[in-house]
């Protein structure tokens, strides 16, 4: 499959943000490679979008970011989900599931006639 | 998961006031990010160079994204705020002119409001200072000739041994007295005598020392007194240790046992009070039955229902009644809660009334605003135009307006309250009576709220009109026409001028009521009906019991004063009376006609009595009819005589010669079998604008029913009858040093002094009148200004084409015609409305509304005329070439 459509559908983006950070704290370069990673490069998170939901995600307070260093030694900024976050994760997971599944279904159908 | 919230609240305080902070780290995370895309592109094999190089094109322009960041810092950045304020000011800055008049117009407006509820406030809705203030009423005796009468004391005894039906009941009566401390001129105080359970059925006490003893409401045992706040303060300068201290009142000695809460003061209430005195309960003059001189205030008792107090109030009343017809038949007794006396009739309605001007001004005021701002909106629509097209949101255009407005009513709302402060600093001067007596005004907390609330509503209600402009606003239009054609729409134009129309009508309102009532202040003041004042000196003392204790001491300083007085150089008359003409006379009698067949009891008319010396006629000048004037015949031995007034003659008397036929007093006190009428005066009429319900008047000689509260009446030849004052004083003072003379100064003065209450609302309506008249000719002026400034290239093609400038002038003029003549006559309704209520709540005061709206339109139609020419003139002197070369 091509690379999926550069722009994701609204929504998307915050959810595979949580997502990601649901198991580890992470930066913004770690997020970006970790999504690439499990979407076989099909899905990538450019730093154009990932910070401005980065920082829309901490003024929701459903992430907060912390300095720390990284694997290199450097100073970098983490971001770990909230409780409040890890709710929204499970809600929106459960939205996204029934509307994948409700597409399917409907892009399944052999004949419409 | 509250750490965590408090996390959150701490980044978003960050975000708030920490910008800088912010923005370097977005720095240092997006310089992370992009040296590990460095990083990664040189492990795939790329030098250091190339690396950064397509890093660089990888991470493409930065300050999109960071713009984008600081997007999401911005629904609560009050940084931005600060910068859309910034905005506003200088905005504003750059028209100074136009925001000038805004702050000014809104504080006037805004501040004269604040001021009327602020005295509104303190006369009105303040509660009264006494615990449970729903429980307690004032009592009254209602008879056909009193609507408000008082009671004796006797008939607090019994209302006192009876109470149990009904409450608490007190009782007080006022009086004044002579307080010479030692060695200083004696001076006279407001003196209320009370039963010792008056300060305990209000629920009040003193702050310092302690109330009254029953034991103390006896002759000897009552020579303490309890100081007013106000009294201790101006008096005695607030001293600590008062208490015990002793006052000199009427030649004896009192102890000084405590002072007042200065709420106490209310003089809502009980008028000015100096202090209070226990009353003698076994006073033999106080006892009688006539002499209903106490006021009487119940508390309801816990398990009473005002129903069954007016009830027991009620029978009570009918079955004194039955025992003493003489004093009570025909009399109802009534109660009225004290909170709703306190309040007053008239002084409820005048105060409705200016606080409704006020509301007026205020609405003027406001309607000028949004006429200001929808020019000043139609004149940016250029402004809009554009930023509408470069794809500024529906919010993003109107929070510069909304900032605008609301700016603009902030600071008028705090020019309001300097305004409002200094109106009421004003007050307070103009009502300070002789005494050093004050309306008590002081601004509120409630009034800063009041004020504050009403700046920040009119904006918002004011910048509707513009803010619906600019949305509405055709984009094509204003672009392709530069802007110039931006005349708005004719509902706009349409708009503004109802405003001005509106304006105009309430000044016609405005202007009108205070035309009517200072005319009639001034006809009042200068009302002389029955009675001449120029070159008259007046004053007032009353004659201690304790110096003067009967008749004769009193009829023999009488006379003293009369002999002195007369030989003073340049007094043309003297005279002793019990009161002025051109003021109230408080005494009334009920009476019968010797020889005519006896009127149902309870039913005989009254009369309004005064007690004159023998030239008092001759020194206020009222006219004698018909008889004769007292004279030294009716001296204390001879057969009882009295003059009486015109209106009496011809109702009693309507067939026969009033002089010469016998009436009778109904009452205990004064038994006189027969008392001729010798003589027929004309009717005075006092200057107060209330209607006396008695228009009866006799005089009786003061020599047979001599008074101990006596007016002086000098009548001098002299220009200026404030000169003779100092002699006059010099004379009371060889006379008897301990005796107070106060108000000694013209009549005139005095009668301008004695309707100062009148004079303030007088003053404040005229203030009104004048805003009200400034505030709409500027509200005609800017909108006749801008419709020339609109039209002026079509001014400059007609005057091109030929036009006279006669003919430009007209169209203009044609234009603010039409405004004045629908506001003249939505204007007239409101000020014939206006009228009909002034005539109701001063019945007294001489009254010609057609002639004062005249004059009102008058005045404001010229004032329309010349506010309007100006822009006329502009007009018409338009130099056609440049009006077409700016096209």
């Amino acid at each position: 499959m091509d690379k999926i459509r550069k722009e994701l559908l609204q929504g998307t983006l915050d959810l595979l943000i949580l997502k990601a950070l649901s198991t580890a704290t992470l930066h913004g370069w770690d997020i970006s490679k970790r999504i690439a990673l499990v979407s076989k490069d099909r899905l990538s998170l450019k730093q154009g979008s990932l910070y401005p939901a980065l920082h829309r995600l901490e003024g929701r307070g459903w992430i907060e970011a912390e300095w720390g260093v990284s694997d290199a030694g450097r100073k970098a900024k983490f971001y770990k989900l909230t409780t409040l976050g890890r709710n929204q994760l499970a809600t929106e997971t459960e939205h996204w599931l029934s509307f994948a599944s409700a597409m399917t279904a409907v892009l399944a159908m052999e004949d419409l006639s | 998961m509250i750490s965590e919230r408090f996390r959150w609240v701490r980044t978003k305080m960050r975000r708030l006031f920490r910008r800088n902070a912010q923005e370097s780290e977005l720095d240092e995370e997006m310089q992370f990010h992009f040296d590990q895309l460095v990083a990664e592109f040189e492990v795939s094999g790329m030098t250091h160079r190339e690396a950064t190089a397509a890093a660089h094109r990888e991470f493409g322009t930065v300050d999109v994204f960071r713009e984008e960041v600081r997007d999401s810092w911005r629904p609560v950045a009050i940084g931005d705020l600060f910068q859309a304020v910034g905005l506003a000011v200088r905005s504003l800055r750059r028209s100074p002119g136009f925001s000038v008049l805004a702050i000014v117009t809104l504080g006037l407006g805004i501040g004269a409001n604040s001021a009327m509820f602020s005295l509104g406030n303190a006369v009105v809705l303040k509660p009264l200072p006494f615990p449970e203030d729903d429980r307690l009423y004032h009592l009254y005796r209602v008879t056909p000739q009193a609507a408000k009468g008082s009671f004796a004391m006797i008939e607090w005894k019994e209302l006192y041994a009876a109470e149990a039906g009904f409450g608490q009941v007190a009782g007080s009566s006022n009086f004044s007295a002579s307080m010479a401390p030692g060695g200083e001129p004696p001076e006279r105080v407001e003196v209320k005598g009370v039963t010792a359970n008056f300060l305990p059925t209000l629920g009040a006490q003193p702050t310092l020392g302690r109330g009254f003893h029953p034991e103390e409401n006896a002759a000897g045992s009552n020579r303490v007194v309890i100081l007013s706040h106000r009294f201790w303060q101006n008096r005695f300068g607030g001293q600590a240790d008062i208490l015990g201290q002793q006052v000199r009142m009427d030649g004896v000695d009192h102890e000084i046992i405590g002072v007042m809460d200065e709420s106490f003061g209310d003089w809502r209430l009980f008028g000015w009070v100096d202090m209070l005195r226990p009353l003698d309960l076994n006073d033999p003059v106080m006892l009688a039955r006539d002499q209903q001189t106490m006021m009487l205030i119940g508390r309801l008792a816990d398990d009473a229902t005002p129903a069954e107090a007016t009830g027991f109030l009620t029978a009570f009343g009918e079955k004194l009644a039955e025992q003493y017809p003489i004093e009570n038949t025909g009399a109802t007794w009534q109660m009225r809660a004290l909170p709703e006396v306190a309040a007053g009739d008239n002084g409820k309605m005048v105060l409705v009334m200016l606080v409704g001007l006020s509301g007026f001004v205020v609405l003027i005021c406001c309607s000028n605003l949004a006429n200001f701002l929808l020019a000043r909106t139609m004149a940016r629509a250029r402004e809009f135009a554009v930023r509408s097209a470069l794809g500024a949101s529906r919010g993003q255009l109107l929070r510069p307006l909304l900032l605008e407005s609301l700016l603009l009513s902030l600071v008028g709302g705090i020019f309001a309250l300097f305004v409002a402060d200094g109106f009421t600093a004003w007050l307070q001067y103009r009502s300070t009576a002789d005494n050093g007596d004050q309306v008590l005004i002081t601004l509120e907390r409630s009034v800063f709220v009041w004020t504050f609330v009403c700046s920040v509503l009119t904006a918002l209600i004011f910048s509707l009109a513009p803010s619906m402009f600019a949305l509405r606003l055709n984009l094509n239009a204003t672009l392709k026409s530069g802007g110039r054609g931006a005349t708005g729409s004719r509902s706009h134009q349409r708009l503004r001028q109802a405003l001005v129309v509106g304006q105009f009508a309430m000044a016609v309102v405005l202007l009108t009521g205070a035309t009517l009532f200072i005319r009639g202040l001034d006809g009042l003041n200068s009302n002389r009906e029955g009675w001449q004042s120029d070159g008259l000196v007046t004053g007032t003392f009353q004659l201690p019991e304790t110096t003067y204790p009967d008749a004769e001491s009193q009829r023999q300083f009488q006379n003293l004063v009369l002999e002195r007085l007369e030989g003073l150089p340049g007094v043309a008359s003297v005279s002793l009376a019990r009161y002025h003409p051109f003021l109230w006379w408080w005494d009334q009698k009920k009476f019968e006609v010797l020889g005519r067949p006896p009127v149902e009891a309870g039913r005989e008319p009254a009369t309004r009595i005064n007690s004159v010396s023998p030239e008092y006629f001759q020194t206020v000048s009222t006219p004698l009819i018909a008889g004769r004037a007292f004279d030294a015949r009716d001296h204390e031995d001879a057969p009882r005589r009295v003059i009486i007034n015109e209106t009496m003659a011809h109702t009693v008397f309507p067939q026969e010669s009033a002089v010469g036929q016998r009436l009778r007093w109904i009452s205990t006190t004064d038994t006189e079998e027969s008392i001729e009428i010798i003589g027929v005066v004309e009717d005075v009429k006092s200057i107060f604008p209330e209607a006396n319900p008695i228009t009866f008047q006799v005089y009786q000689s003061l020599a047979q029913v001599p008074v101990a509260y006596n007016e002086l009446a000098l009548l001098t030849q002299a220009a200026d009858p404030n000169a003779l004052v100092r002699e006059v004083r010099q004379v009371m003072n060889e006379l008897d040093p301990n005796l107070p003379v106060t108000h000694l100064k013209s009549a005139n003065d005095r009668i301008v002094r004695e309707n100062y209450q009148l004079g303030v609302l007088r003053d404040m309506l005229g203030m009104f009148g004048i805003l009200g008249l400034v505030l709409a000719s500027l509200g005609i002026y800017g909108v006749i200004a801008r419709l020339v400034a609109q039209r002026h290239t079509e001014f400059g093609i007609r005057i091109a084409l030929g036009a006279l400038p006669e003919e430009i002038n007209r169209l203009v003029l044609t234009s603010g015609f039409w405004m004045v003549l629908w506001g003249s006559v939505l204007g007239m309704i409101g000020g014939i409305g206006l009228a009909k209520l002034l005539q109701i709540g001063f019945p007294n005061m001489p009254h010609n509304p057609l002639s004062s709206l005249l004059i009102s339109l008058v005045v404001l139609i010229a004032v329309a005329v010349l506010a309007s020419l100006w822009p006329a003139r502009r007009a018409s002197s338009i130099d056609p070439c440049e009006a077409l070369r700016a096209e």
